[in-house]
């Protein structure tokens, strides 16, 4: 091995994250006993991993940023709308007589301020909340494969709410057997539930393009969950349309929620 | 914390015969140079960075006393000799966690070299730490999905709308930037 071939093959990365066979792994580690440029190349990707797991919510907690700027954006938004209105009203209120001043205050046909009745319907984050997908560890008779016996030992983390941990072996086992729809659909849920939603969107659509009856119709109303996060509420309702044409156990949840989209 | 050495193999075979020839100074050279990389390979190899400073004490034990007893035959092969010395003690320690006979400890000054603080590299996680917050979200994304999640940079461009080129380019980018900090700041030391 040689300095060409370890920045080629991502060697560097594939060590740490543990990937490469047994003689990949030796003969890497041969190179790097005597070769110092890479050993300071290994040593600096091993403390920026050992960083980053410190952080381990960092892309979640940045899309938390992101919504939180959002959030202050819109609260500063609506600030500014009801100081408008407010000063129009009392502009307004000066101009009438003492009877009118006890009127309901007007609002300015330019701004546009809706007055929610007290029975609003839920929001998009509402709408988005997940019950995790029931998994029940079914071991078929007859001799497990590798893959399986992987996604197994991952399920029991599932199974136990440690969604995180559950991914990696999850993930390892959809790569060696990427034709499961179990496992890219169980994958799929991990990241929904570890707020990893881009990651849910690609492996749901993954597991539908696989075709399984057992998994289509959840993988479509997982997804639709994954858009209502991401507050795609067309995506969702294009998903929530085809689990409810399954007819099958999630055909009520996905028409309420249709429903509440205003369907 | 030194920046890792790149010692020649001439001075390598030179570390060994003066082992072997009694020179005390030539075991504290031979831990210098190869106690980070015992210890990185432990850390990969059995996830736990307390065992793995124990491992680096005994791996150079091991090599330290094979090489004063001259059972070491090709003085050239140095390198490959710790190496496999390393990987045999690590993997008798994963088949036997509680079984392994104690070793004979490193003497106090060549154990001070591989203390959990320079072993660990302090200063190279501050330094990180301090890097990691001048990148971008972004970088910083595409590197805990590489590092942290294991994702491929296929993986990664169709989570973040991005071509499977940006995020290579993106990930060598950042991790240059963290590399540039690390290697400014420690040759000022």
């Amino acid at each position: 091995m040689n300095c060409k071939e370890v920045e080629e093959r991502d060697i560097l990365e594939e060590y740490l994250l543990d990937r490469l066979t047994e003689p990949e792994r030796e003969e890497f580690e041969k190179h790097y006993f005597e070769c110092g440029t890479c050993f300071s190349q290994l040593q600096t990707r091993l403390a920026l991993q050992t960083e980053l797991r410190r952080q381990p919510a960092m892309p979640a907690r940045a899309r938390g940023a992101g919504l939180l700027r959002t959030w202050i954006w819109a609260r500063a938004f609506a600030a500014i709308v009801i100081l408008f209105s407010a000063g129009i009203w009392w502009y307004s209120a000066r101009n009438r007589q003492p009877s009118q001043q006890v009127a309901v205050p007007p609002v300015s046909p330019n701004v546009p301020v809706q007055v929610q009745s007290p029975s609003t319907a839920p929001s998009l984050e509402e709408l988005a909340r997940v019950e995790p997908p029931p998994y029940s560890g079914v071991v078929l008779r007859g001799a497990e494969d590798e893959s399986h016996e992987t996604f197994r030992k991952a399920m029991q983390f599932y199974a136990k709410g440690e969604y995180a941990k559950a991914i990696p072996g999850v993930r390892a086992a959809a790569k060696a057997n990427p034709q499961s729809a179990s496992f890219t659909f169980y994958l799929g849920a991990c990241y929904l539930l570890t707020g990893q939603t881009d990651f849910a969107i690609v492996s749901f659509r993954k597991t539908v393009s696989l075709g399984d009856p057992a998994y289509s119709e959840s993988a479509h109303f997982y997804l639709a969950k994954a858009y209502l996060r991401k507050k795609d509420a067309a995506r969702a309702k294009d998903e929530l349309q085809k689990t409810v044409q399954f007819h099958g156990s999630l055909e009520s949840e996905a028409t309420e929620i249709l429903r509440q989209l205003g369907n | 914390m030194s920046l890792p050495s790149a010692t020649s193999a001439g001075e390598l075979r030179n570390i060994a015969e003066r082992i072997h020839g009694g020179d005390a100074s030539a075991e504290t050279e031979l831990v210098h140079e190869f106690s980070h990389r015992i210890f990185v390979m432990a850390v990969v190899r059995t996830h736990d960075r307390e065992g793995a400073r124990e491992l680096v004490q005994d791996v150079l034990m091991a090599v330290i006393g094979a090489l004063r007893k001259g059972q070491l035959q090709d003085a050239d092969k140095l390198a490959a000799f710790v190496h496999g010395t390393a990987r045999n003690l690590i993997n008798n320690q994963l088949r036997s966690q509680s079984q392994r006979p104690p070793l004979e400890p490193l003497p106090e000054d060549l154990a001070q070299s591989c203390s959990a603080e320079r072993l660990e590299g302090a200063e190279r996680m501050r330094l990180v730490h301090q890097a990691l917050e001048r990148l971008g979200l972004e970088d910083r994304k595409i590197l805990w999905m590489t590092l942290v999640q294991g994702h491929k940079p296929g993986e990664i461009a169709a989570a973040l709308g991005l071509t499977s080129e940006v995020v290579r380019t993106r990930k060598t980018r950042a991790v240059k930037k963290v590399a540039d900090l690390i290697r400014k700041k420690m040759s000022r030391t």
